[in-house]
């Protein structure tokens, strides 16, 4: 089964259609690449996903995105975005609490640990899986605005790792790191992608090019290219496509 | 110095010239009344206007204790509803519509501080004293209730239209901090499956120190209001933990007293020290919460 | 689920929050309105040109309270405005002189103090020398009062407008005071004139500032170094009467308050909009 099928997705911000009739399979366990020059939509796409682009008031969807065969417009929100974690461009750790309490807030919340000592134990898994561990395992109770960007985005994967997620959300997680944080990050999602099912907004075919599975080019709130990572990048089968992963779009 | 800056310079002067004019003001005519009773002024609670000077004597205790008492009473009421306003109002509300809510109390904040008083006389206060009744003669035994005023001109008058006066101040300035956190924050918080109420809870923490600043200046206000608590309060020297005993803040005492001071040796120094308390204490709040509140904007 | 109810619980306190904030409001105004109205409607124009009757006696009008609060907020206003706006200006135009940086934290210090020390300092520098109350000594009053408020406002004016008209008068050969007095703030003027309304708003309606200065009258002779009557104070002092024609009247003058302020307070408003 795959992990995300979107069907005829439309959305809209009042009169500017956005997402223009989207239809997707996601794998399981794989790094799916979204890419495509700004403006196409992508982060819309993304944030429809875990449907935090409601937030927004005068949006408008329709069609439909199944998570493992169920309607994630018929569940529950919280539910809904504790099997989806997402990891966004700006690195967001809440800057007023400590590294452990950025981890430990939403598992409190959503009931999944209460004692100390889970607690504890869940805290060092996720940093561990965000192979952040090593480096702050003396200082969990410092403020987690004092980490380094790069460290600050490892944060972030940890805070959503530590609900046990299925699906990752990662909204261009590199685009505001330094090259050598980048780099990091970028060898962690290989890694994770054994285990979770990773969908990935990126506006560098370089970057799709290295880390994804498969990938999908999307053009004007279109999808104009998908297929595995080699195939589209070989042989594109469209124009745009080539011209957009040779770097003479976007 | 160029010369717009030579003509320009007297204005500016005068900016501060009136801050240290005033606080010499209060300071000189303080000292008669100090050299005759040292701190006892601030520290008893006695009014003894006599036409023969040597029978003066005068402690502004009371009016202090009623100060902060009202004051507190005002911040208790506030706090939480300017919270909860503030969350309503950016969470709530659509966007086409906050402004239907964000004008009422725009105009409440600038609305001259008498018409709140008028109404305090006419509706507040006999609203509390049938309460005043009631809570005495069923709930005495708490300290709170244990004063038999019936009449409603109280603490609690002063206190409650304190924070009807302030809240506007204080949920302005919480609402533009709760409107202003970063929205990154906010998409964080959602994504990981929190509800509304955990999600307000992180962002209210990350604006700690705008609520803790909107509560030092709302309390500052609270101190310096003069003609509606003076109206409200009952105007008595009254130390008394009972929210229906009626009492003085400083300022009323000010508004009060001053009238008929200057037929007495003494009793203008001793108002002068009170507002000196009054200027003191305003000063240390206001400061304090600009200090918050910049550190905060600087970050 | 316990989660779910605390959510409930939150959005409740929410709302119910945002009612116990408004509801005061309208109860006030309405109190106001409610009160006030009949009182202009019985007592006519007399209301506006009469003066204070005996007690329980019909008819009478606050006219010396409206002409002494219009005499003191003009004057005021001819003091505080050149002040308030020059001293603004040396603020934006130096941001960077300590001076300046000292000025802005003072000005918020004065805006944000009890008005009615300021009434005290008045009548130790003023009336206490000249031997009795005056208009002029509520006036000045009232100047320190609105003085945070035009100097704040103006030295925002000024620097809401971008550096590239300045340079453009600069280019033009025009020298600092030129820039500032027929680009800058012409520019800016809505800014500006804001800035004043809020001054004026706050300085109609005070009371405690006047009430060592002015002193108050029920008769006034109109000179402007005699004691002076103004609508607030005139309310301060007749609720505070045990007569129900005062009480009346009280009314009367607060709706007539609260329709200065609010024409002031919406001109300002609808400035910003436009």
């Amino acid at each position: 089964m795959s992990a995300i099928t979107i069907e005829k997705l439309f959305l809209r911000y009042g009169e500017q259609e956005v997402l223009r009739g989207i239809d997707l399979e996601i794998p399981e366990n794989v790094c799916f690449a979204i890419m495509g020059p700004s403006g196409c939509g992508k982060s819309s796409l993304l944030k429809v996903l875990n449907r935090l682009v409601e937030m927004n008031h005068n949006v408008k969807i329709s069609g439909d995105v199944k998570l493992f065969g169920n309607s994630i417009f018929k569940m529950d929100l919280t539910k809904l975005r504790r099997q989806v974690g997402m990891v966004f461009q700006i690195p967001n750790p809440f800057p007023h609490m400590s590294i452990y309490d950025n981890i430990t807030y939403a598992v409190k919340c959503n009931g999944i640990a209460k004692k100390k000592e889970e607690l504890d134990k869940i805290v060092e898994w996720a940093l561990k899986k965000a192979a952040l561990f090593d480096e702050v395992k003396d200082r969990l109770k410092m403020r987690a605005n004092q980490l380094s960007g790069g460290q600050m985005q490892r944060l972030c994967i940890a805070r959503a790792l530590a609900l046990k997620p299925r699906v990752m959300l990662m909204d261009e997680p590199t685009a505001n790191l330094d090259p050598i944080s980048a780099d990091k990050i970028e060898d962690l999602i290989t890694e994770l992608k054994n285990e979770y099912t990773i969908v990935m907004v990126t506006h560098s075919p370089g970057q799709a090019a290295r880390v994804s599975d498969f990938v999908a080019f999307l053009y004007m709130g279109r999808v104009i290219e998908v297929g595995k990572t080699e195939e589209v990048f070989e042989n594109p089968k469209n124009e745009l496509t080539e011209r957009y992963v040779t770097g003479r779009i976007g | 110095m160029d010369k717009f800056k030579i003509f320009l310079f007297p204005f500016v002067s005068a900016v501060f010239g009136v801050l240290i004019l005033m606080l010499a003001v209060f300071v000189l005519n303080s000292v008669s009344i100090f050299q005759r009773e040292g701190l006892a002024i601030y520290t008893t609670n006695v009014w003894i206007a006599s036409e023969n000077p040597e029978e003066e004597y005068y402690g502004i205790l009371a009016a202090t204790y009623g100060t902060l008492y009202t004051s507190l009473i005002a911040l208790i009421i506030v706090l939480p509803i300017a919270i909860g306003f503030s969350v309503f109002i950016v969470d709530f509300v659509p966007e086409k519509f906050k402004e239907a809510f964000i004008i009422p109390t725009d105009i409440m904040a600038g609305m001259p501080t008498i018409l709140f008083g008028i109404w305090g006389v006419f509706y507040l206060v006999p609203a509390i004293s049938g309460f005043a009744d009631f809570m005495y003669k069923n709930f005495s035994f708490i300290p709170l209730f244990s004063y038999y005023n019936p009449t409603g001109f109280s603490y609690l008058a002063a206190g409650m239209l304190l924070s009807i006066m302030v809240l506007p101040f204080a949920s302005s300035l919480i609402r533009e901090a709760y409107r202003a956190v970063p929205e990154v924050y906010r998409e964080a918080a959602l994504s990981l499956g929190l509800t509304r109420f955990e999600v307000a809870r992180i962002l209210l923490g990350y604006i700690k120190p705008s609520i803790l600043a909107s509560t030092l200046l709302a309390f500052g206000r609270a101190v310096g209001e003069t003609v509606a608590v003076s109206l409200v309060i009952g105007n008595a020297f009254n130390i008394n933990p009972s929210l229906f005993a009626p009492g003085y803040t400083i300022s009323s005492l000010l508004a009060n007293q001053f009238g008929n001071a200057f037929v007495y040796e003494y009793m203008p120094s001793a108002l002068f020290s009170a507002g000196l308390a009054l200027f003191a204490i305003g000063l240390v709040v206001n400061v304090a919460g600009l200090i918050v509140l910049r550190r905060w904007t600087h970050v | 689920m316990y989660r779910r109810l605390k959510d409930d619980l939150f959005v409740l306190f929410a709302f119910a929050s945002a009612l116990l904030a408004i509801l005061p409001i309208f109860h006030i105004l309405f109190s106001v309105f409610y009160n006030g109205i009949p009182v202009l409607a019985k007592y006519g124009v007399e209301f506006l040109s009469g003066t204070l009757p005996p007690p329980n006696k019909a008819g009478g009008g606050v006219f010396p309270a409206i002409y002494g609060s219009l005499t003191m907020i003009v004057l005021s206003l001819m003091l505080g405005i050149p002040l308030g706006v020059f001293a603004g200006v040396f603020i934006a135009e130096y941001p960077s002189s300590s001076i300046s940086k000292a000025a802005r934290t003072v000005l918020v210090i004065i805006l944000e103090f009890p008005t009615i020390l300021v009434g005290l300092f008045v009548m130790a520098v003023m009336v206490i020398p000249m031997g009795r109350f005056s208009a002029i000594a509520g006036a000045f009053a009232l100047t320190i009062v609105m003085l945070p408020y035009v100097a704040t406002y103006t030295e925002q004016a000024i620097r809401s407008v971008p550096q590239h008209y300045k340079e453009v008068g600069f280019a033009l050969g025009l020298n600092r005071f030129r820039i500032v007095f027929s680009i800058t703030l012409r520019i800016a003027k809505k800014v500006f004139i804001t800035g004043l309304l809020i001054g004026m708003a706050k300085v109609s309606g005070e009371t405690a500032p006047l009430i060592f200065t002015a002193g108050n009258v029920w008769r006034s002779t109109g000179a402007l170094n005699e004691p002076a009557g103004a609508i607030p104070l005139w309310i301060y002092y007749l609720v505070q009467q045990p007569y129900s024609n005062y009480h009346e009247i009280a009314w009367g003058a607060a709706v007539v308050l609260l329709a200065i302020f609010l024409v002031i307070f919406l001109s300002a408003r609808l400035m910003v909009r436009s």
